[in-house]
């Protein structure tokens, strides 16, 4: 009994003390990898995400209030991320949360968000099957692996001449996917799968694989990798002598990929959703902002956790409060206006309507080769 | 058959790659009975410290290697005695705890000082490959592999035929008798978990300037060591080589036939057929102590 009092005490405690922490700042949760394999690429994602908020913060913030970021570490697993997200609902009580990195660990926390009703927006996850689970309090500011496919498919099979193509993934489901999906695309133009492999994540010694690759004697090579794998992988692709074109998904056309990967990196083609040289007003805007706070060109990731916060605090704007169901009815009805585009969200929350592009890249800085505008699935 | 040459060629490069970074381990692990769970991270210092020093202090590589032995093997000095020494002869369980902490510590300083992005250090030599029939492998890795042989005999050498090599044994054998022959106990624990550490230091500059330096490589590194090192047996030089040589093929050879993808695997098969088969590992030099 006394235990059941004391619960009650607590929960009122905590109820009390919301609405007044409420009243200073509006919270968005962020939780992306802050440590691990990917912590590198996680980390950008939070610098776009400061860099909005501050934006958003120099032009009077959102219902008059200042935004707050909560950020926590997901370290791209499923588990961290749950209790990332435990964290951010129970204790700093956010009204949005953004997050998680991984596909994996994006699957883990949507039916937490479902559970406590907050509104969940993903930048980066690209796995198809998130926007599938109906989960009406999901939306994904990212393009998906069978979208990007769809896109480039037909630009890579033409223009790039390819009859035989390797695909090579790292072994977890974004990997798998992007594999799937552009060799599904491919085929159906008539481009023979020469191999398919994959590796773990935090691999370095490639050549097993490449010495497969060497045999197998295909046109092209797709990779699906981040950063850290795929830089090495493209050094070891030139050590072993291989002269196939190679074209990847994952973020290659940044500054740190192409210092990482040197040489070895002239003449590779990435199909990305955003890359720093696309010639708009708005873009060059973001840019600069994003240069002049951390001395570098923003990537991929950069631009995704910049987009998912402005696309969660015009929603917050929108809906009038932080009532969560009327910020997911505002975030169904986005119109917003990034760097790279415009992003909508279908009915089952994927955002379509902004351009990705296909890099190439020559003397160290990538080159726009062919922009699509990424279109609603069907 | 070219397949499969290039096939062993790449497992034997990876192997000996393997040995060297699980030297350090066997050192530690094998011969001071401490378990050693931050040999990953002494491992990633050593990449982390070589990438400073080639890049900030524009040393070349081989200074820099140098420097880089310097820096780890006082550090490592410093660890044994400020912290392993508080819990020597206290049983296993202290020593796990403290390193596991330990490990801990240092991967976040890393993340800290330097960030989460991989680093780049300097190449000793122009990278390019060499072929030697239809099997391909590059300068630097045959360069690495030869740094790698001359480290295994080396530590080797001081073990087997230095006075200080003939204290070390003679402490870890039984500490008491050694104390009362006259040996500084205290200072051979200490130079012992420094040469384990500047090992371990050395083999992550070595590998990441082939492949890279990054705060959160010690897991891994960790894992595949204390295989190497089961599969050997405990603190046998031979058995490093053994151990990481055979790791080396086989992940080479069942990545090569079977899947790429489930590579990791085959490390802990072997792993239980030894521990079933032959609990002491391939060679062991432990011996039965009062």
């Amino acid at each position: 009994m006394y235990r059941y009092v004391l619960g009650c005490a607590l929960a009122a405690g905590v109820a009390a003390a919301a609405p007044a922490n409420a009243q200073d700042s509006v919270k968005i949760g962020l939780v992306e990898p802050l440590t691990g394999s990917v912590a590198y690429n996680g980390k950008s994602v939070v610098e776009g995400a400061k860099l909005a908020v501050e934006q958003i913060n120099a032009k009077g913030g959102v219902l008059g209030k200042p935004v707050e970021l909560v950020i926590e570490d997901g370290q791209c697993a499923p588990a961290n991320s749950v209790n990332a997200v435990e964290k951010l609902v129970q204790k700093d009580k956010v009204a949005v949360l953004v997050g998680a990195f991984c596909s994996s660990a994006t699957a883990a926390i949507m039916p937490v968000a479902q559970k406590y009703k907050i509104p969940l927006v993903t930048g980066v996850s690209s796995s198809a099957a998130l926007t599938e689970q109906n989960n009406p309090w999901f939306f994904r500011a990212a393009e998906t692996d069978a979208l990007m496919a769809k896109a480039f498919a037909k630009i890579l099979a033409n223009d790039l001449k390819l009859k035989s193509v390797a695909y090579v993934g790292v072994n977890d489901d974004w990997g798998r996917g992007g594999v799937e999906e552009f060799s599904r695309d491919l085929s159906a133009l008539g481009v023979k799968t020469a191999m398919t492999e994959y590796f773990d994540h935090g691999t370095t010694d490639f050549f097993t694989l490449l010495t497969k690759l060497r045999a197998a004697k295909p046109d092209g090579i797709f990779v699906a990798a981040e950063t850290q794998d795929g830089s090495i992988l493209v050094k070891q692709l030139q050590e072993m002598g291989l002269q196939s074109k190679v074209f990847g998904v994952g973020s290659w056309a940044t500054a740190d990929f192409i210092n990482l990967t040197g040489d070895a990196a002239e003449g590779i083609y990435a199909a990305v959703p955003y890359v720093s040289s696309v010639e708009n007003p708005a873009n060059q805007d973001f840019v600069k902002a994003y240069e002049g706070k951390y001395k570098v060109k923003p990537g991929k990731y950069g631009a995704a956790g910049y987009n998912a916060l402005n696309i969660t605090a015009q929603a917050i704007a929108r809906a009038g409060g932080t009532d969560a169901e009327a910020i997911r009815k505002a975030l169904a009805q986005t119109d917003y206006k990034a760097p790279n585009g415009n992003y909508r969200f279908t009915a089952k929350g994927q955002a379509y309507g902004f351009d990705a592009v296909l890099v190439r890249i020559e003397g160290a800085t990538p080159k726009v080769v062919a922009s699509a505008p990424v279109e609603a699935p069907q | 058959m070219d397949l499969f040459l290039q096939f062993l060629a790449n497992g034997l490069v990876v192997g000996v790659f393997y040995a060297l970074s699980a030297l350090g381990l066997t050192l530690i692990f094998g011969l001071m009975r401490v378990v050693n769970f931050a040999h990953g991270e002494f491992y990633m210092l050593g990449g982390v410290v070589g990438w400073f020093v080639t890049t900030y202090l524009g040393l070349d590589f081989f200074s820099g290697l140098v420097l880089v032995a310097l820096v780890m093997g006082s550090f490592g000095w410093a660890v044994d005695r400020f912290l392993i020494e508080r819990v020597r002869g206290q049983g296993e369980e202290p020593g796990i705890l403290l390193t596991i902490g330990l490990s801990i510590f240092l991967v976040n300083i890393t993340l800290l000082a330097v960030g989460p992005a991989p680093l780049k250090v300097a190449r000793a030599i122009t990278e390019g490959p060499i072929f030697l029939g239809p099997v391909t492998i590059t300068k630097m890795r045959l360069l690495a592999m030869v740094i790698g042989v001359a480290l295994i005999f080396a530590a080797h050498a001081i073990i087997h035929r230095t006075r200080l090599g003939s204290a070390m044994r003679a402490t870890f054998q039984d500490p008491m008798a050694a104390s009362l022959a006259g040996i500084r106990t205290k200072q051979v624990y200490a130079a012992t978990f420094a040469l384990g550490c500047t090992l371990s230091a050395l083999s992550g500059m070595l590998l990441a300037s082939i492949y890279s330096a990054q705060a959160s490589v010690g897991g891994l590194v960790s894992l595949k060591s204390f295989v190497v090192v089961i599969l050997g047996g405990m603190g046998s030089f031979p058995g490093a080589i053994a151990g990481g040589l055979l790791l080396g093929v086989a992940e080479a050879l069942w990545g090569g036939y079977v899947a790429t993808g489930m590579v990791d695997i085959i490390g802990f098969l072997l792993v239980i057929l030894i521990l079933v088969l032959r609990p002491q590992g391939l060679f062991s030099i432990r011996a039965e102590r009062a």
